[in-house]
């Protein structure tokens, strides 16, 4: 064996396939729901899918509508721009594989919701910049611009760029903030985050603004909103240890906010 | 630059807190106390006697219990109606224990308030009216009669589940929030222990509610014989 995994695929695929979506014609609209069927070919993905629905957008009962609207680019799981909620699940439509969805739902129906975490755009899209605004919030960057020359930077172990890298792959999808019950209403700040605050905590310069990241997480929507459900860890695509990051910043937050006073 | 104040930050830190400390050590006294049952009417009575006798009893009952028991609760349901609970969508088994928690917790709110108005107060009318406080000779008789009505025995099972649950679950809460137990491996085992934790103290806690309707509860009654009384006799003299 060369350790290549030969995926499960249908045996009998339907001549024909529904896409049935959430529609909604700009923000604050009405949401309705319109299903549509198309052929079935092998290897189609949720975007695929829905670019054959863009070539004719025909409801299944006759009614010609407007193409529906998604966000995508990469197609290949690494920009997270096309995340979407698929048979109630959140995940990248690009990688999202037709086959699969059936085979799971054991129907030939696949459901195509957006995030209902982020303020509906139209259809399928949605604006995220909100996790733009939390990055700033917690300083999620090193002050590395200076007047001179500071010289080639500290090591690094390799566990800690280990640790660093695995948050580093993070790309802002969303998908954690869109399972994580305690996440909405500005309620929480929300694991992303928090995993980039860990990010740059852990850096030997950025730790010099610990305090700056600790305080961006100890607000009214702070790291102390986790409700440990562990979901983020669950769905995130990249495999981010986002929990390890949220414990681990706990600790910091725990010595260096709650006991900090003890050094005074 | 420094760490700022944050109310949010302490007042959740705070309730955490008082779950472990204040509460969580009442429980283990509480189910040792309750457990004396099993030895009979004159062992439980005398037990809550030394309950009464204890100084600074008043002190310990307002701010030992009742004040951590009332921000606890309060506060706790401040953080469930936080919640956005996706069990249907998310079904991992982390995902229904959060849900379990803010679900006993609003369970035990009503349960607690039932249980000290029943059992501490003696106010809940068609039920029991004498008051445990200051009745510790009459104390296995009000509770013997009381799990007599079958739905108020069901009824402090279900109190008694969801407190070692709330309880046992609420330590391994503890334990992540407070950045004590970070790994994956080392949550696994705590949350192992935990879960044995809920099933030990439901076990306790039922089987001494079960003593008071049936001698010993469910073990072999010989295993729990009232102490037979023995005159002291004096210490001799070499």
């Amino acid at each position: 064996m060369n350790g290549h995994i030969e995926k499960k695929r249908l045996d009998n695929p339907p001549a024909t396939i529904k896409l049935k979506i959430q529609r909604r014609e700009k923000e604050g609209a009405p949401v309705s729901w319109e299903t549509f069927e198309l052929t079935y070919r092998r290897n189609l993905n949720v975007i695929s899918a829905l670019m054959d629905v863009r070539k004719n957008p025909v409801t299944i009962d006759g009614k010609a509508t407007t193409p529906p609207v998604w966000d995508m680019s990469c197609l290949e799981q690494v920009c997270g721009i096309c995340t979407m909620v698929i048979d109630d699940k959140v995940r990248q439509s690009c990688s999202a594989l037709i086959d699969d969805l059936l085979l799971e739902s054991a129907s030939d129906t696949v459901t195509l919701q957006p995030m209902s975490k982020f303020p509906n755009v139209r259809d399928l899209k949605v604006d995220r910049s909100k996790m733009f605004d939390h990055l700033k919030q917690v300083n999620a960057w090193i002050e590395l611009d200076g007047s001179y020359n500071l010289g080639p930077g500290p090591h690094i172990s390799n566990d800690t760029a280990q640790e660093r890298y695995a948050y580093s792959r993070c790309m802002t999808c969303g998908c954690c903030l869109e399972a994580c019950p305690q996440y909405g209403d500005d309620n929480y700040i929300g694991p992303q985050a928090i995993a980039q605050a860990r990010l740059f905590n852990m850096h030997p310069v950025g730790q010099m603004e610990i305090d700056e990241r600790l305080n961006g997480l100890l607000g009214e929507d702070g790291i102390g909103n986790c409700g440990n459900a562990q979901n983020c860890v669950q769905v995130c695509p990249m495999n981010i240890p986002l929990t390890r990051a949220i414990y681990e910043t706990n600790r910091d937050v725990t010595v260096n906010a709650l006991f900090g006073w003890l050094k005074k | 630059m420094a760490i700022k104040f944050s109310k949010t930050f302490l007042l959740r830190k705070l309730h955490q807190l008082t779950g472990i400390v204040p509460l969580g050590l009442f429980y283990f006294v509480h189910l040792y106390t309750n457990s004396a049952a099993l030895n009979g009417p004159k062992v439980f009575n005398d037990h809550v006697q030394d309950i009464h006798n204890m100084a600074y009893l008043l002190f310990i009952e307002i701010f030992g219990i009742f004040i951590p028991l009332l921000f606890h609760s309060v506060y706790g349901i401040l953080i469930s109606a936080e919640a956005k609970p996706n069990v249907l969508g998310y079904g991992y088994a982390r995902n229904w224990f959060y849900v379990f928690q803010r679900a006993t917790g609003i369970f035990l709110f009503v349960f607690l308030l039932f249980h000290i108005l029943n059992f501490r107060f003696g106010l809940i009318p068609g039920l029991n009216m004498t008051p445990v406080a200051g009745n510790a000779d009459q104390a296995y008789a009000i509770v013997s009669r009381e799990f007599q009505i079958v739905w108020v025995l069901i009824f402090y099972f279900l109190g008694v589940i969801a407190t070692a649950w709330h309880l046992a679950y609420g330590f391994f809460l503890f334990a992540v929030d407070w950045g004590i137990v970070i790994g994956e491996k080392a949550q696994s085992i705590l949350l192992k222990a935990s879960l044995g934790l809920a099933v030990f103290l439901s076990l306790i806690g039922i089987n001494a509610a079960i003593a008071f309707v049936r001698p010993c509860g469910l073990l072999p009654k010989a295993l729990c014989e009232e102490p037979r009384l023995t005159t002291p006799t004096p210490p001799k003299k070499v």
